[in-house]
């Protein structure tokens, strides 16, 4: 299409008082050869918006730059469908943060000047449209997955479950009694009854069950994934649109915990796990491992090896409740028997606040709090010391059984970890590789996707083996598009939260299908039809891009040449990032774009006057910066924002592009990283801090200081921090002097 | 370290039984520690002993003075944040320490189980009518009158035999009662426990005096008037031993007996001590209906103590205004009346509540001697 460009300057909200607009208009027209450029008092007036919707129908316009205010107000009135919009913030930038009106101006200029260039350089996006299939899959039939199916069903979506068991119920078939989600004064265990949620689901006609079923492979994207299930030996491939993950959890190893608790060693300390099964196999009479003995005294340790570095590190949520209810199992109806439960904190939230008052009511319950140090025999009898107890001294208390609170490991964790000493011993070689093969039992694999980065959703840091990618922002979301995590697979929950998370992930699911059948990123660019077109003719398949993309999206042939999946990818922008070819663009973003824009920025000749580029993400770093202005914060006049849709797009040929033409510094504003990290897209931040390590190179060439390029971590409510951050990097400049390159 | 703790929950559920209800309420948040101004500042309560008692910890509990040192103002229970009423769980506690504590425990037993509440009363009642029974009135002897041919007592129900054996064999009684389980305790507490202070009299000494004065029980501050009436009731009893003790004087000294004419000093001291125990009682009983809500109404326990006194006053007064008055039927009725409520006030003073008397006085003591509420001053000088 081809593209006509209108340039609108606002002058509302102090910008024509301080600004030369006359002065813009003109190299607009004349420097920059814009078609059509207009000033208008207030453009965001009934009267302004008509002069641009104007201009549209009779002239044509199909790219428009708007010079006022900040991309993030006014998006209703400035919303032009089918058109190409760049918002400048010229009232933020330069109006705001800016003191001396000469300096105004300038940046005024510098910015508008970018915002059409950006138009210029880029072209309207034409969707990704490839034809779909709309049936998701749901790895899973327990509470989670089952309610998932049924709420993906009613909403008119064809619905594949699969389970690998011969029945549905997943955990939840285990289990003797459960917390009961009503009143609990009128009882305090519930009837675990699965049958009615199980006929729903098998009685539904838009959900297909495949049990003692599992996934084989997955290959292709979202909207078009080919799914490969093995049933008793036969194998069937569906197509898939989109795919909710409910695997669930397995008890923590209790081996693990032999030292601390004597598990193992002593017959009658058990898990809660096996004090379910315990309970469940005599109908709630608890008779004790090793003699058969009914029991009248139980000792349960809440938090065995959870919040504990050595084990696990967190809390998995439901064990307080859980073990409130098991308690029940030893007092109800024996008016002689004692549960004591020894806790670090119980933890009930919300209404199970109430179930933990009932408990503390009970007489047959004693709640303390304190700290499980020790466990020996003495007899037919267990001593169990407790320390920290608010006896205020070491006590040793006599029981029957001990029931260990194990905690929650996601059912992913056991094939990340195998893969991760698997990508481990590979980089030592492939001798050690072939070792590693032998000596570790592989686990059961989830979900065995077909791409180049490997079988399963990949690991997190900081993330203990759950499948989550960003719990803040976009919760169900992983780090593979279209695959969604659900219920305890993706964080510790009980049942009941289960059910609301099944809910949550059914609707990711269906936005993703239907984003994808019209062609737009999933999320967060929710919005976004660009995607990645590389120009593969040059790629020199170094892999940096299909091994950097933070969301798996791009595969590899044979010969190592990258094969973009675009439904599978975010827009963040890494691989054009990563590119030493420079080969990745996307229609509104590229390469070359930003760098043209920034070689276009004005660079004082004088000394005392520096020029520093700024490279902020679009989604923290700058918001925090018009916070910055909103607020009046004065910043340094010798800056100039450009915003990135990620940091993990940076490229490092911007920075020897800015400081060969003499701008002095290069400043980087990315999201915090690690494992709190706050990345939309996971690594961006991060990897822009690892490139950033090989700059040197770069400086080193053109015979400058390391010091004039910096990258500083910063989240979205930080605004005042962002004067603080110019403020030391123009000292560390000026200290420096002014870039040699000047003037050239 | 020491013996492994057992916690006992049936024990736990002993002292709800006994009127510790809330006991399980309680989170251990020391609100009522903070608030009770009884509490010493070194090992302060009630926060333990409420852990104590969730626990089940007998021993603990028992061996423990400050159960004593508790004084039931209520504070803690008016600021309870969960409704756990510390201050009605250490009255629960104390119940069975008396029980524990003074022999013989049958007789425990009937003091604190509303189930005897009759049998209680029903034994010196049918005691007394045996008395009056064996005088032959149920079989047509007539009631005889005094010298001046008034009506008298003391010629219905001679004191030899009729009531200073059996009233000093029950007081004699309730004094072995008392010296066993006061010895029994005083060894207990002390068990292990290293008496700062040897002068033990002048620790009774000083006990008696803050007794006297109500030191402690003034301190409380949600209910003090119930100070002033507790304060009225023990002068009461002491000016009712003393008319007792000059009765006695008359009686076998002086051979002189009873009706005394208003105007003796015996009629004095005793009718101002009678009043003063009858207004006593009823601010008492006030005290405990207007706090009910916040400080707790109080057990059986309680109750039972609280209507033996009051009924000795009521009915010693009747018995008095009627024989002035010549009514003959109803005069005799309310002096056996008077008799039955004062021989329940003796002889089951080791087990009812009457007993707080001789314990707390002992931890009391106990307290002094072991200068629990100087350490912190020394410390912190």
């Amino acid at each position: 299409m081809e593209k006509k460009i209108g340039l609108y300057i606002c002058k509302g909200c102090g910008i024509g008082e301080a600004i030369n607009t006359e002065k813009i208009v003109n190299i607009a027209k004349n420097a920059l050869r814009v078609p059509v450029v207009a000033e208008h008092e207030i453009l965001c007036s009934a009267d302004g918006v008509e002069l641009i919707k104007k201009d549209i129908a009779e002239q044509g316009i199909n790219s428009i730059v708007i010079a006022g205010c900040s991309p993030r107000v006014k998006t209703y009135e400035f919303n032009f469908p089918g058109c190409f919009v760049e918002r400048v913030p010229v009232r933020e930038l330069a109006l705001w943060t800016i003191e001396s009106q000469e300096e105004q101006q300038q940046a005024a200029e510098d910015y508008i000047k970018m915002g059409v260039i950006k138009i210029q350089k880029g072209d309207i996006p034409e969707p990704y449209k490839i034809e779909i299939n709309k049936t998701i899959l749901v790895v899973g039939g327990g509470v989670s997955g089952m309610t998932a199916a049924l709420e993906a069903a009613k909403s008119g979506y064809e619905v594949v479950l699969i389970e690998k068991e011969a029945e549905l119920g997943g955990f939840a078939r285990k289990l003797y009694k459960v917390v009961p989600t009503d009143d609990y004064t009128k009882g305090v265990l519930g009837d675990v009854n699965l049958e009615p949620l199980i006929n729903e689901v098998t009685s539904n006609p838009k959900i297909k069950v495949f049990t003692s079923s599992k996934i084989d492979r997955i290959e292709g994207q979202p909207g078009d994934f080919d799914v490969t299930i093995s049933k008793n030996g036969s194998t069937e491939t569906i197509k898939i649109g989109a795919i909710i993950q409910a695997t669930g959890w397995k008890p923590y190893d209790a081996k693990k915990l032999a030292k601390k608790y004597g598990y193992g060693k002593f017959k009658d300390v058990v898990t809660n796990y096996e004090f379910e099964e315990i309970a469940k196999k005599n109908k709630g009479i608890i008779k004790r491992p090793s003699d058969d003995r009914v029991v009248k005294t139980v000792l349960f340790v809440q938090c065995a090896g959870q919040r504990d570095p050595e084990h696990i590190p967190y809390c998995s949520g439901m064990c307080c409740a859980t073990t409130l209810k098991q308690a029940r199992y030893v007092t109800d109806g024996n008016p002689d028997a004692t549960a004591m439960v020894i806790y670090k904190d119980m933890r009930t939230p919300g209404k199970l606040e109430y179930y933990y008052k009932e408990a503390q009511n009970a007489p047959g319950m004693m709640l303390a709090k304190g700290e499980v140090i020790g466990i020996r025999e003495e007899y037919d009898k267990l001593i169990v010391t407790v320390e920290n107890s608010l006896l205020g001294e070491k006590v040793e208390i006599e029981t029957e059984m001990v029931v260990l609170a194990t905690g929650m490991v996601p059912t992913t964790k056991e094939p990340q970890d195998y893969l991760i000493g698997l990508a481990a011993a590979a980089a030592k070689g492939d001798e050690e590789k072939a070792k590693y093969i032998e000596s570790t039992k592989k686990p059961e694999f989830i979900l065995n996707l077909g791409y180049r980065q490997g079988p399963e959703l990949p690991f997190l840091e900081g993330g203990f083996g759950f499948a989550d990618s960003n719990f803040i922002c976009f919760q169900y979301e992983t780090r593979r598009t279209g695959i969604y995590a659900v219920g305890p697979v993706r964080q510790p929950m009980n049942m009941t939260e289960a059910k609301e998370d099944a809910r949550g992930a059914a609707l990711k699911a269906i936005q993703c299908i239907e984003h994808v059948a019209n062609g737009i990123a999933v999320h967060p660019r929710a919005w976004d039809t660009s995607y990645p077109e590389p120009n593969l003719t040059k790629c020199t398949a170094c892999k940096r891009c299909t091994e950097e993309c933070p969301f798996g999206a791009i595969d590899e042939d044979e010969k190592g040449i990258p094969y973009y999946k675009p439904n599978r990818c975010r827009r963040c922008g890494t691989c054009m990032g990563a590119c030493p070819e420079r080969i990745v663009s996307f229609k509104d973003y590229s390469v070359d774009m930003i760098g043209t824009m920034l070689k276009n920025v004005s660079v004082p000749s004088e000394d005392e006057r520096p020029r520093i580029i700024v490279l902020c993400c679009e989604n923290d770093a700058f918001p925090a910066t018009e916070t910055a202005a909103l607020n009046r914060l004065k910043l340094d006049p010798a800056v100039r924002f450009i915003q990135l849709r990620c940091l993990g797009s940076m490229n490092l040929v911007w920075i020897a592009d800015a400081l060969s033409r003499g701008v002095d510094g290069m400043l980087l504003l990315g999201c915090k990283f690690g494992e709190n990290y706050q990345c939309h897209f996971a690594k961006g931040s991060e990897l822009a801090k690892y490139r950033l390590g090989k700059v040197q190179e770069t400086l080193d060439r053109l015979q400058l200081e390391s010091d004039r390029v910096k990258m500083y971590e910063l989240a979205i409510d930080e605004y005042w921090r962002v004067p603080e951050i110019i403020n030391e990097f123009m000292e560390k400049i000026r200290e420096i002097g002014p870039n040699p390159f000047k003037g050239f | 370290m020491d013996k492994p703790v057992k916690p006992d929950l049936q024990f736990a559920k002993e002292i709800i039984k006994a009127g510790g209800e809330s006991l399980k309420k309680c989170y251990q948040c020391s609100t009522c520690t903070v608030v009770c101004n009884l509490s010493p500042e070194d090992k302060p309560f009630p926060r333990k002993e409420m852990l104590y008692a969730q626990w089940g910890l007998k021993e603990k509990l028992f061996k423990n003075p400050d159960i004593w040192l508790c004084h039931h103002c209520g504070d803690c229970t008016a600021y309870c944040p969960r409704g756990a009423k510390p201050g009605e769980v250490l009255g629960a506690v104390r119940k069975l320490m008396i029980k524990n504590y003074s022999p013989p425990s049958f007789l425990a037993n009937w003091v604190a189980d509303p189930k005897y509440l009759l049998l209680i009363f029903l034994i010196p009642l049918l005691f007394f009518l045996g008395e009056m029974a064996l005088l032959g009135y149920f079989s047509g002897i007539e009631i005889p009158r005094g010298e001046n041919g008034e009506m008298s007592y003391v010629a219905f129900l001679p004191p030899v035999p009729w009531i200073d054996i059996p009233f000093m064999a029950i007081a004699g009684f309730a004094v072995i009662c008392f010296y066993l389980g006061v010895k029994k305790y005083w060894l207990d507490l002390t068990e292990g426990v290293e008496l700062k202070r040897k002068d033990i009299y002048n620790c009774i000494y000083e006990t008696i005096k803050d007794i006297l004065l109500h030191k402690k029980f003034q301190l409380c501050t949600l209910n003090k008037n119930r100070s002033t009436a507790h304060l009225l009731v023990l002068y009461a009893f002491i000016g009712l031993a003393i008319t007792t003790g000059i009765a006695a004087f008359y009686e076998w000294v002086l051979r002189w007996e009873a009706p005394y004419p208003q105007t003796n000093i015996v009629k004095i001291i005793g009718n101002i001590s009678g009043i003063a125990l009858v207004i006593g009682m009823l601010l008492i009983i006030a005290n405990r209906t207007k706090n009910a809500v916040k400080q707790g109404l109080g057990s059986y326990f309680d109750w039972l103590l609280i209507t033996i006194i009051f009924a000795v006053g009521i009915t010693g007064f009747l018995a008095e205004i009627l024989r002035e008055a010549e009514v003959e039927t109803l005069g005799y009725a309310s002096y056996i009346a008077h008799l039955v409520f004062v021989f329940a006030l003796f002889a089951y003073a080791p087990h009812s509540k009457m007993a707080h008397m001789v314990y707390r006085t002992t931890a009391m003591v106990f307290a002094k001697t072991a200068m629990r509420e100087e350490v912190k001053k020394e410390e912190a000088a």
